[in-house]
């Protein structure tokens, strides 16, 4: 009774009736490469996933240099359930970045990027650059000699870009070296800047693809079946999905609890056999197959210069590719796209292996 | 479907055997006590089990659907007649 009550409320006051229709007169392409409009469902599901187990840590987090490893071993032994949620926001944003990736390349090999969808592209792209800084600005919150080194590591590399690099360094450090300053401007961009960018970006993002609707690939275009309904039927299919990546990150978060090193000492050696996050591995092996001097250059500035240059040429993808922008199959970006995937798949194992 | 659990399934292997190199048993981050970790696995099985209840319960429900819309009774008839 209450609820019929608290329905026709909201009825006479706003039309709702108009908004199922539209839900359910929204219709999604059915064809060989359809599992893929999933992927985008999955990833949002999971940025939900890591707010709501973020705000619960950040209940108990000391985001202090003397304090916040402390503070999180209090949350993962005194705090009850303390090491669970943690577990859950540690695996929920190692799968969200997976996820991410997954749905880019996705992108870039069926090509959904084409016109009129390139600003969807854009904002994609910005939402995987602020998902890794979300990682690495997470990952310091630890205070480990690991996270510790690893942050050295990665906003050292940043330093070695020409022109800008040293400036990025110092931002992105709050100083010259990682110190308790960098950990609380992580801790500043990792709990109020990215969310507020990511939540910007994704409601951007869903509008953009609900006013261009799916995209549907050049080679399947004429073979596709009759779409189907938003609602209910792709939204009953999402939930089941959810509910098993839900299934899978609480089943890591418990056979596989993320571990705690020991306490960041700037001043001691960094531990043996460091890495950084999966996500960098690509780039670091990169790094490694450069000589120390090229011509008399740096060359790990070299090095990143390229990579860089990879990652600019990356982004612009959806700008240079004309033949897809007409809606003609264009051979030469699926071999860039492939080489691209293969790449980071390769390098990132050498990286895991090595 | 068949690909999505594929993919679920090797990403959930990679990572299970990343994060079994590089454990290192320092600070306990998972409860120690019998009793906790019986409770622990055995409200995951539960939970599993939920899961796998309103997976089936979601399939049935979009199965049914699925029928309605092939007889096209889902539709609304514009001419159908009012009843007070």
């Amino acid at each position: 009774m209450i609820w019929l009550k608290c329905k026709n409320w909201i009825e006479e006051r706003y039309d709702i009736a108009e908004l199922k229709k539209l839900a359910k007169s929204k219709l999604v392409p059915q064809h060989h490469y359809d599992f893929l409009y999933y992927t985008g469902g999955i990833t949002l599901f999971l940025f939900i996933l890591q707010f709501i187990t973020g705000m619960l840590l950040a209940f108990y987090y000391i985001p202090h240099v003397d304090f916040a490893y402390e503070s999180i071993i209090d949350i993962v032994t005194k705090i009850n359930m303390g090491w669970f949620f943690r577990g859950v926001h540690h695996w929920g944003a190692q799968l969200c970045i997976v996820f991410v990736f997954i749905h880019l390349f996705g992108t870039l090999l069926v090509k959904s990027y084409r016109k009129p969808r390139e600003f969807l592209w854009v904002t994609g792209f910005i939402l995987l650059v602020i998902s890794i800084f979300f990682g690495l600005s997470g990952y310091l919150m630890l205070w480990d000699e690991r996270a510790f080194a690893a942050v050295r590591v990665a906003t050292g590399g940043a330093g070695n870009l020409p022109v800008i690099g040293s400036f990025i360094k110092i931002f992105l450090r709050g100083g010259t070296d990682v110190t308790g300053d960098t950990l609380t401007r992580f801790y500043a961009f990792h709990v109020a800047i990215l969310p507020v960018l990511s939540l910007l970006l994704i409601g951007l993002h869903v509008l953009l693809v609900q006013y261009h609707g799916m995209s549907v690939p050049v080679s399947v275009e004429k073979k596709q079946k009759e779409g189907e309904p938003f609602f209910p039927n792709v939204f009953y299919k999402d939930m089941m999905i959810w509910l098993i990546v839900l299934g899978i990150v609480v089943t890591l978060a418990i056979f596989l609890p993320p571990e705690i090193g020991n306490k960041a000492d700037a001043l001691a050696p960094p531990p043996e056999g460091i890495k950084p996050e999966w996500y960098f591995l690509f780039m670091l092996e990169t790094l490694k197959l450069f000589p120390g001097t090229i011509y008399g250059f740096n060359g790990e500035t070299i090095a990143i210069v390229c990579v860089t240059i990879g990652i600019i040429f990356f982004f612009l993808i959806p700008f240079i590719d004309r033949k897809s922008n007409k809606g003609q199959k264009s051979h030469l970006f699926t071999i860039i796209a492939v080489i691209y995937v293969i790449y980071f798949i390769t390098m990132t194992l050498v990286g895991f292996l090595s | 479907m068949k690909y999505f659990i594929k993919i679920l399934f090797a990403v959930f292997t990679i990572f299970a055997f990343n994060s079994l190199a590089f454990a290192e048993e320092k600070i306990p981050v998972f409860p120690t006590t019998p009793v906790e970790v019986y409770t622990i696995y055995t409200s995951l099985a539960v939970f599993w089990l939920a899961i796998i209840g309103l997976i089936v319960v979601i399939k049935m429900k979009l199965k049914e659907i699925e029928r309605i819309q092939k007889l096209g009774i889902d539709k609304e008839d514009a001419n159908a007649p009012l009843l007070d």
